[in-house]
C-alpha cells in the first residue's frame, strides 16, 4: 500500500487532530462553494407552502407541511451528498492540491476520513437548520400538537443516516471515476437501493436456485435505502406526519446497518485511494 | 482605446438587457398559443390519469410516498372543485375514485381523505360524483385500516341512508359503530332511528329504551325519552282510530266522544297522552290528536308502520 510520505513516523495521538483539520477545511470549502444557498430555496418552499396549502387542499395542512418539509430535507440532502460527494476527492486530484496535502504528514486514510466527515458535518448543519425551519412553519401554521415536533427528530435522524450512506457511495466513486460517471453510479445505486426488497421477493419466487442465490446475495450487497424510509412497514415521513410512535429498537438496528455499510464503503474508498499512483 | 472598449461593453449590456426583456415578453403569448393548440386537439383527455395503479405509484415514489399522497389529494380536491370543467365532461368525476384510491394506498392513515372523499363520491350529481358504490368501497378501505374508528362507520351509514335509502343497512352499520369504545352515546339513537325507519320498530324501541336507561348525558336521555313517547302517542292515536272505526261499523257512525268507546266496552278508560292530557277528538272523521296543552314533546317520526300496527290490532279485535 502507498501511504502518505512520512506516514510511519506519525504520532498516533495526532490522528484525530489531522482528521478534524481536514474535515474542518472540507466544511469551510463547502460553505465557500455556497452549498447553504439551498436553504434559501427551502425557506421559500416552506413559506409558500404555509401560505398556499390552505387554498389548495381541504384539511391536512400540518401533515402536508411535515411531508413537504421532510421530503425537502431528504431531497436537498441527497443532492448535496451526491453532487458534493462525487467531487470530494476528484477535485483535489484535478486541482493537484492533493499533492500538497499528501506531502504533509497526513495519511491517505486520514484524508479520506476527514473529507467524509467534513461533508457529513455540512449535511448535519443543513439538516439542523431545515428541521428548525419545519418547526417554525408548523408553529406559524398553529394547531400542531407538541408531540409532533418531537416525532420529527427520529425521522430527521434516519434521513441523516441515509445521507451518510449516499455520501459514502459518492466518495467511493469519487476515488476512481469522473464526477459525471460517479454521479450516475451513485444515483443508480440510490434508486436501486429503494427497490431492494423486490430482489428478496424475486429470490423467493424464482425456481432457479442459482438465480435465487444471486438475487439474495445482491439484496445484502446492494445498499438498502428502504431501511431508512420504512419502519414497521410504514413510511417514516408518513409516521411523523401522523405523529405516530417509532420503535427505538428498530432504529438502533438501522443505525447499526448504516454504520456498518458506511464503514465498509469508506474502507473501500481508502483502499482504492491508497492504491492510486499520483505522478 | 479603453473608452472604446467600455462603450462597446456598455452597448453589449444594453443589447442583452433588451434581448432579455423581449424574450420575457414573448414567452406568455407563445405559451398561450401552445395551450390554445392543446385545447383544440381532441386527443388530449382532460381526465388523463398518468398512473392508474396505486401500487406502481407507491413503488415509483422512492420513499417519498407521503408527499406524493398529498399531491394526489390536492389533485383530487382540485379535480372535484372544477365544477365548470366537470360539467363539460361526458362522465363527471370519472377519475375521482381512482385518485382517492391512489391517495389512500400511498398513505392509508389519511382519515380526512376517507371521510371527505366518500362525501364527494356519494353526493348526487351535480353536487357530487353520484358514485355511492365507490364511496362505500373507499370507506370499507378506511374501516379495514381503522377497524375501531366509529366516524368511518358513521359515514358509511350515511351513504346507505341518504344515497341508497337502505335504512335497515344504515341502522345495522350505525349499530355496529355504536358498539365501538370510542363511539359517542348518540350513535345508538341514530341506529334506532334508521332501523325503525326501515321497519325494525321493536329493535329501534329497545335501543331507545337502553339509551334512556344507560346514557349519562341529559340531552341524549331526553331525546331517547321523546322518541319513545312519540312512538307511544302514535300507537295510541292509531288504536283510537281503529276502535272508532270498529264502533262505526257497529253503530253506523263514529262515537261523539271518546267516553262512548268506554261505555261500549272497547276501552277501559278515556285515553290520555303520556303526560296525562286528554287527546283531542274529531267525531266526524273518527281521528284523534294531541291536545294543544300536551306536555309531550312530540317528534314527527320519519317512518310509517301504521299498516303493520293496524294488522296487529285487527288480530287482537277480530270481527
Amino acid at each position: 500500500m502507498k501511504w502518505g510520505p512520512g506516514g510511519m513516523g506519525h504520532r498516533g495521538s495526532d490522528v484525530p487532530m489531522r482528521i478534524l483539520a481536514i474535515a474542518r477545511n472540507t466544511f469551510r470549502e463547502n460553505i465557500r462553494d455556497k452549498i447553504l444557498y439551498n436553504l434559501i430555496l427551502f425557506a421559500l418552499i416552506m413559506i409558500l407552502s404555509s401560505i398556499a396549502l390552505g387554498q389548495l387542499t381541504l384539511g391536512l395542512e400540518s401533515k402536508m407541511i411535515i411531508d413537504l418539509g421532510l421530503t425537502s430535507v431528504s431531497v436537498f440532502g441527497t443532492l448535496i451528498a451526491i453532487f458534493i460527494g462525487i467531487s470530494l476527492v476528484y477535485k483535489e486530484m484535478e486541482k493537484r492540491t492533493v499533492y500538497a496535502l499528501l506531502a504533509k504528514p497526513v495519511h491517505r486514510w486520514e484524508f479520506i476520513v476527514g473529507k467524509y466527515l467534513g461533508l457529513l458535518f455540512t449535511l448535519l448543519v443543513n439538516l439542523a437548520i431545515m428541521t428548525i425551519g419545519i418547526a417554525l412553519t408548523l408553529l406559524y401554521q398553529g394547531g400542531t400538537e407538541p408531540g409532533t415536533y418531537v416525532r420529527l427528530l427520529p425521522v430527521v435522524y434516519l434521513i441523516y443516516l441515509s445521507l451518510a450512506l449516499t455520501t459514502a457511495l459518492a466518495l467511493v466513486f469519487s476515488t476512481f471515476s469522473t464526477p459525471a460517471l460517479s454521479a450516475l453510479f451513485t444515483l443508480f445505486l440510490w434508486i436501486i437501493g429503494h427497490f431492494n426488497a423486490d430482489l428478496l421477493q424475486f429470490a423467493t419466487l424464482t425456481r432457479s436456485a442459482t438465480i435465487g442465490w444471486v438475487a439474495k446475495s445482491l439484496y445484502y450487497v446492494l445498499p438498502n435505502f428502504s431501511n431508512f424510509t420504512t419502519l414497521d412497514s410504514r413510511n417514516i415521513i408518513q409516521g411523523a406526519a401522523h405523529a405516530l410512535p417509532m420503535d427505538a429498537g428498530v432504529i438502533l438496528w438501522i443505525t447499526a446497518y448504516g454504520l456498518l455499510y458506511c464503514g465498509g464503503l469508506v474502507a473501500v474508498a481508502i483502499l482504492v485511494f491508497s492504491r492510486r499512483d499520483f505522478k | 482605446m479603453s473608452g472604446l472598449v467600455a462603450a462597446t461593453s456598455r452597448y453589449r449590456l444594453w443589447f442583452f438587457a433588451a434581448a432579455l426583456l423581449l424574450c420575457a415578453a414573448a414567452i406568455k403569448p407563445a405559451q398561450d398559443r401552445v395551450d390554445a393548440g392543446l385545447a383544440r386537439s381532441p386527443s388530449i383527455d382532460p381526465d388523463l390519469l398518468y398512473f392508474a395503479s396505486p401500487g406502481a405509484v407507491k413503488s415509483l415514489s422512492l420513499g417519498y410516498q407521503s408527499l406524493v399522497a398529498d399531491l394526489y389529494w390536492i389533485r383530487a380536491v382540485q379535480y372535484y372543485g372544477r365544477r365548470e370543467e366537470a360539467a363539460r365532461r361526458q362522465v363527471r368525476y370519472k377519475n375521482l375514485a381512482a385518485l382517492l384510491d391512489i391517495t389512500t394506498t400511498l398513505d392509508p392513515e389519511m382519515m380526512d381523505v376517507y371521510r371527505a372523499g366518500s362525501s364527494f363520491l356519494a353526493e348526487p350529481e351535480p353536487i357530487g360524483a353520484g358514485q355511492p358504490e365507490e364511496a362505500l368501497k373507499l370507506l370499507d378501505k378506511g374501516i379495514a385500516f381503522y377497524p375501531d374508528e366509529w366516524r368511518l362507520c358513521f359515514d358509511k351509514g350515511f351513504v346507505y341512508f341518504l344515497a341508497f335509502k337502505d335504512f335497515n343497512q344504515a341502522g345495522r352499520v350505525w349499530l355496529e359503530a355504536s358498539r365501538m369504545k370510542s363511539a359517542p352515546p348518540w350513535m345508538e339513537g341514530l341506529a334506532a332511528m334508521a332501523l325503525s325507519r326501515g321497519g325494525a320498530v321493536e329493535t329501534a324501541r329497545a335501543l331507545w329504551e337502553r339509551q334512556y336507561q344507560n346514557s349519562a348525558s341529559r340531552e341524549v336521555k331526553e331525546n331517547a325519552k321523546n322518541h319513545l313517547l312519540s312512538m307511544q302517542v302514535d300507537e295510541m292515536l292509531w288504536t283510537i282510530e281503529f276502535l272508532a272505526g270498529k264502533y262505526a261499523e257497529k253503530h253506523g257512525r263514529y262515537p261523539a266522544r271518546l267516553d262512548e268507546l268506554v261505555h261500549a266496552g272497547y276501552l277501559k278508560a278515556v285515553p290520555a297522552d303520556p303526560s296525562g292530557v286528554p287527546f283531542d277528538y274529531d267525531p266526524h272523521s273518527g281521528k284523534a290528536g294531541l291536545s294543544a296543552g300536551t306536555k309531550v314533546r312530540y317528534l314527527k317520526v320519519p317512518y310509517d308502520y301504521r299498516e303493520a300496527f293496524r294488522q296487529k290490532l285487527a288480530s287482537l279485535f277480530p270481527r
